[in-house]
C-alpha cells in the first residue's frame, strides 16, 4: 500500500526552481532514503511535503487523501510528523515537556499525554534524562529529542531531515539501531541523510535529486554505482567507464 | 513534614495575613496603596497570559481597562445597570475587540506586534477624548466620567470605606493567580509555551499556534477588562488620560518584565517590588521629582534584563527550594529522633 505519493512536484522561489516535477513513492512500511548534494531540493521537498510551503505545482498524496496545501498541525494530526534539520528544542522547559507537547496531539489530559511521552522516551532509552533543559542537552540528545517529541504524536509516516549530522559514529550506530525498532513497530520512515554508512544500512531504496530533478532510484547497491550519481557527487572525471 | 506541605503552607500563610491585614492596618493611605498594589498584580497576571505564556509583548492592554471601565460606568450612570453586570458586558466587548486585534497582529513577531498593540490602545484615547456622544453613550469626551457615591452598597460596587475594595480586588487576584496555574498547567498552557519559544517546531507537533495565541487573547482582555470596572468603581472617576494612557499599559509589562513573564508568581513578585517604589516615590518625590519612578523601573529593568533575564521570580525560587531543602532535611532527622 502506497502511503505517500507525489506526482510532479514543482516549487518555485522567485525565478528558481528548488523542486523539479519530482515522483516518489513510499510504501507502507518501507525506509526510504532521500540523497543529493547540498542545495539540491531535500529539505525544500521535505517542507512541500510537511506543509511548511505549499507547492507550486503537482500533487502530495498522503494515505489517500491529497494534502496540498495542508496545514503542519493538521498533518500531525492525520499521522504524519517530522524532525527538523536545524533542531528546534523549547529550550526553557525540560525533556519531558518537550515530548509532552507532542503527545498532546490526541488527548486533551495531561496524565494521557505524560504517560505516553514517558512510553517513548522509555523506548528511546531516554527516561534518565527527562527533567534536563533541552537547551542544556548535547547536540545527540537534542537529535533525540527531536526524534522524541515527533513519535510522540504517533505518527503513520516519520520525515528525519539530517538527524545524524554531527553525531559520533558511535552514536549514528545507535540512532541507527533506532530508525530500525521503529521500522519494525510498523512506521513508515522517508529519511534524508549526508552519512552515507547509515543511509546505506537503512535505506529499502534510495532517490537521488541534483538540482532538484530526480537523477536515480532504487536499491542502496544500485544507487551507489549508478554513473549519474558519481557525477553529481564528485565530478565528471570519477565515472569510470 | 515534606517539600509540598511546607509549600502549601506558606501559601496558604500568605493568604491567611493577606486576608487579615485590613484589621491590623486601619490607615486609609496604606490600604488605598495596597488595593492599587493587588490591583496591578492582577493586571499582570491577566496580561501574563498572553504577554508570558504566549510569549508576544502586547503593551496596548491599557486599553481593555478602558473599555471595560466605561462600558460599565455608561451602562451604570445611564441606564442604572448595576456595575457587576456592566462589568461582564464591558469584559465581554473587551473579548471581542481584542479577538479582533488579535486576528491580524498576532501573526507578527516581536517588536511588529508590541508597535500595532501600542497604536491601537492609543487610537482608542484619541478616539475617546474626542468624542462626546457615541450614538446614544455619553462618553464625555477629555472631561471623563465621575461616578457621584450615591447608594453605596454591594448592589451597585459602591462602599464607603476602602476594605470592601480590597477584598474584592484581593478575590479577583486569587482566582485570577488560580486561573492561569490551572492553564499552565493544562493542554493550550503547553501549547502557548511551545508556540511562544519554537513556533515552527511546535506547529510540526500539531499546535496550530496562532489559534492558541488567540484564545490566549481572549481570555486575557476578558479578565483585563474586568479590573476596569473595578478601577472606576474604586477611583469613581475615569477619564481617557488616566485609564487608557500608555504608562499603564508599559507598568504592566515592566511589573511583568522585572517579576518574571510566563511565571505564576512573577506578576505578584514584580508589583511587590514595583507599586511600593511608585507609591513612595510620589508621596515623598511627587513634588520635585514628579516621573521619578519611572526613571528607577528603568534602572531596575536594565538591571534585571543583564542579570536575571527571566525575571526576579527565578532567583527567589532558587532560594525558596534551598530553604525549603534545609528545612526539610531539619524536620526528617527529627523524625528519626
Amino acid at each position: 500500500m502506497k502511503i505517500l505519493e507525489v506526482n510532479a512536484l514543482v516549487k518555485d522561489f522567485g525565478g528558481l526552481r528548488a523542486i523539479d516535477t519530482l515522483d516518489l513513492v513510499i510504501e507502507q512500511g518501507q525506509i526510504l532514503g532521500l540523497i543529493g548534494p547540498n542545495g539540491a531540493g531535500k529539505s525544500t521537498a521535505f517542507n512541500c511535503i510537511a506543509g511548511v510551503y505549499p507547492p507550486s505545482k503537482g500533487d502530495i498524496i498522503f494515505s489517500g487523501k491529497k494534502i496540498n496545501g495542508w496545514k503542519p498541525w493538521n498533518l500531525c494530526k492525520n499521522g504524519l510528523a517530522r524532525t527538523f534539520q536545524i533542531v528546534k528544542p523549547f529550550s526553557s522547559k525540560s525533556v519531558l515537556y518537550n515530548v509532552m507537547v507532542g503527545s498532546f496531539v490526541n488527548t486533551d489530559k495531561k496524565d494521557v499525554a505524560e504517560e505516553k511521552a514517558l512510553k517513548v522516551l522509555n523506548s528511546l532509552h531516554f527516561e534518565d534524562k527527562k527533567d534536563i533543559k533541552a537547551g542544556n542537552l548535547t547536540i545527540a540528545d537534542r537529535k533525540r529529542l527531536e526524534i522524541a517529541r515527533a513519535l510522540a504524536t504517533e505518527p503513520k509516516l516519520l520525515l528525519l531531515d539530517e538527524v545524524m549530522a554531527g553525531l559520533r559514529p558511535a552514536e549514528i550506530d545507535e540512532l541507527v539501531q533506532i530508525i530500525q525498532n521503529l521500522r519494525d513497530s510498523g512506521i513508515t520512515i522517508f529519511l534524508i541523510e549526508h552519512i552515507m554508512r547509515a543511509i546505506m544500512a537503512l535505506s529499502d531504496r534510495i532517490v537521488v535529486i541534483h538540482f532538484g530533478k530526480k537523477i536515480a532510484e532504487g536499491i542502496p547497491e544500485k544507487v551507489a554505482s549508478d554513473e549519474n550519481v558519481i557525477k553529481a557527487y564528485l565530478g565528471d572525471e570519477y565515472v569510470v567507464s | 513534614m515534606t517539600h509540598q506541605n511546607i509549600k502549601k503552607f506558606s501559601l496558604a500563610l500568605v493568604g491567611i495575613i493577606a486576608f487579615v491585614l485590613p484589621l491590623v492596618l486601619r490607615s486609609p493611605t496604606y490600604l488605598h496603596i495596597l488595593v492599587l498594589l493587588y490591583f496591578y498584580a492582577y493586571l499582570t497576571t491577566s496580561w501574563n497570559l498572553v504577554g508570558g505564556f504566549a510569549g508576544v509583548l502586547p503593551l496596548g492592554h491599557a486599553a481593555f481597562v478602558g473599555i471595560g471601565a466605561y462600558t460599565s460606568t455608561i451602562l451604570f450612570l445611564q441606564y442604572g445597570i448595576s456595575p457587576w453586570i456592566g462589568m461582564i458586558v464591558g469584559s465581554i466587548l473587551a473579548t471581542i475587540v481584542g479577538v479582533l486585534i488579535g486576528l491580524p497582529t498576532l501573526k507578527m513577531r516581536g517588536a511588529y506586534f508590541a508597535l500595532a498593540t501600542i497604536a491601537f490602545s492609543e487610537g482608542v484615547r484619541v478616539m475617546i477624548e474626542n468624542i462626546d456622544f457615541l450614538g446614544p453613550f455619553k462618553l464625555n469626551g477629555p472631561r471623563g466620567l465621575l461616578i457621584p457615591p450615591l447608594n453605596t452598597g454591594l448592589a451597585n460596587f459602591l462602599f464607603v470605606g476602602k476594605e470592601p475594595y480590597y477584598y474584592i480586588i484581593l478575590i479577583m487576584l486569587i482566582m485570577a493567580l488560580a486561573f492561569t496555574y490551572f492553564i499552565s498547567r493544562s493542554k493550550l498552557g503547553y501549547y502557548l509555551n511551545a508556540g511562544g519559544e519554537e513556533p515552527e517546531a511546535a506547529m510540526a507537533l500539531g499546535v496550530n499556534v496562532a489559534r492558541a495565541k488567540l484564545i490566549a487573547m481572549a481570555m486575557s482582555c476578558f479578565l483585563t477588562a474586568l479590573a476596569g470596572t473595578f478601577y472606576a468603581q474604586f477611583t469613581l472617576y475615569i477619564h481617557p488620560r488616566s485609564i487608557i494612557s500608555l504608562d499603564l499599559s508599559f507598568e504592566i509589562a515592566f511589573i511583568a518584565l522585572i517579576g518574571g513573564r510566563g511565571s505564576i508568581a512573577g506578576p505578584v513578585l514584580g508589583a511587590l517590588l514595583l507599586r511600593p517604589v511608585s507609591d513612595f516615590s510620589r508621596i515623598y518625590f511627587g513634588a520635585t521629582l514628579p516621573g521619578l519612578h519611572l526613571v528607577i523601573f528603568g534602572v531596575v529593568l536594565v538591571l534585571v534584563m543583564i542579570y536575571q533575564p527571566r525575571g526576579l521570580q527565578e532567583p527567589l525560587t532558587r532560594a525558596f527550594n534551598k530553604l525549603l531543602d534545609r528545612f526539610a532535611v531539619k524536620t526528617t532527622m527529627e523524625d528519626k529522633k
